[in-house]
């Protein structure tokens, strides 16, 4: 199936939005999303913007039985490491179900890949939940490293009132 | 103990560079380490930098054995979550052995919370080994939660030739 991969643009946010909440189902945590495609936009769109994102395109003749052109995404950032410098950190990859088994995924992470090195990022980095055993294949197949397995890697968050107490004990500048 | 902490300038990168190198060394890891202090220069103080740092400093009467005030840094930079928004990641703490015990790293990790409120983040985020454990539970007692424990969520990288080999077109 032909399909065409670029940068997303402002206009695309409210399909970037869709596909959010349709990731968020499949993950099984579909009201813990609170943001909207206003948030993405300001976000995304700004002079230092939070985040990059790449879609991936179907003509028309390939639309989905909703009528979306736009099937897929790619979002990312940029990171640092002290030890080696530049990285990129894949936040989010997803193409609807329809469209899989098509190469759109790996097109995504290789475009994805090709832009952090573009900008001379080392390492690119994600997560992926252990239960997720097709996504867990896919990176690995890729050649990606579990460092949670292999080196004890844990992701640790504050947020709520945690944060705001922790925030609220800063010193004074 | 008096302490400061304030952003970091570029001026700082060669003593940024020293402390990268003792965390390096305590996680185990020194001879991974290829950052110079240019790069630091480069990345961390350009128009849109790739990192942000702070920096604890104690007076003169308070320097090293080597004559050193600063002291301690952290890393952080923003992130994306796309179910709540802006998000700060804090990539390294760090404060040297003789200065520990004085507040100094929370202080430290308090001014990212702060600086992420700021700029609207609603999460902070970082990760630690498992084996760290005098570094998890300073953390946990920060009111954190272990995201990995509680979820399942396994961080994976891609490096090296298998990076270079998915960046083909």
């Amino acid at each position: 199936m032909k399909f065409k991969i670029r940068p997303a643009t402002k206009e695309d946010c409210k399909e970037i939005s869709r596909m959010i909440m349709e990731l968020a189902v499949y993950e099984k945590m579909p009201d813990q999303v609170k943001i909207t495609h206003e948030d993405l936009e300001r976000d995304g769109f700004c002079q230092n913007p939070f985040f990059e994102c790449l879609v991936a395109e179907v003509p028309e003749e390939h639309k989905s039985t909703e009528g979306f052109t736009v099937v897929g995404y790619g979002l990312y950032f940029y990171n640092y490491s002290t030890w080696e410098g530049r990285t990129v950190y894949l936040e989010d990859l997803y193409v609807m179900p329809e469209f899989r088994g098509n190469g759109i995924g790996k097109g995504l992470l290789s475009k994805v890949a090709q832009v952090g090195k573009k900008k001379r990022c080392v390492r690119l980095n994600l997560s992926v939940l252990d239960w997720n055993t097709p996504s867990r294949d896919f990176y690995a197949a890729k050649g990606a490293r579990d460092l949670t397995d292999s080196e004890g890697w844990h992701f640790i968050r504050f947020d709520g009132q945690n944060l705001d107490n922790l925030a609220n004990e800063a010193p004074e500048d | 103990m008096e302490y400061s902490i304030r952003a970091a300038s570029v001026e700082d990168c060669k003593d940024i560079r020293r402390l990268i190198g003792e965390l390096a060394e305590y996680e185990k890891v020194a001879d991974e380490v290829t950052i110079t202090q240019r790069d630091l220069e480069r990345d961390g103080f350009s128009e849109n930098p790739f990192f942000h740092c702070i920096i604890a400093e104690v007076p003169e009467q308070h320097k090293t054995k080597e004559g050193h005030t600063k002291i301690g840094y952290a890393t952080y930079f923003y992130n994306y979550n796309t179910w709540c928004g802006r998000a700060i990641y804090m990539g390294d703490l760090y404060v040297m052995s003789e200065f520990r015990g004085k507040g100094i790293g929370r202080a430290l990790m308090s001014k990212v919370a702060q600086l992420g409120r700021a700029a609207g983040c609603r999460q902070l985020n970082f990760t630690v080994m498992d084996w760290n454990k005098s570094a998890r539970d300073f953390y946990l007692r920060q009111g954190c939660v272990d995201i990995t424990a509680n979820t399942g969520k396994h961080f994976m990288r891609c490096e090296g030739e298998a990076l270079e080999h998915l960046a083909q077109p």
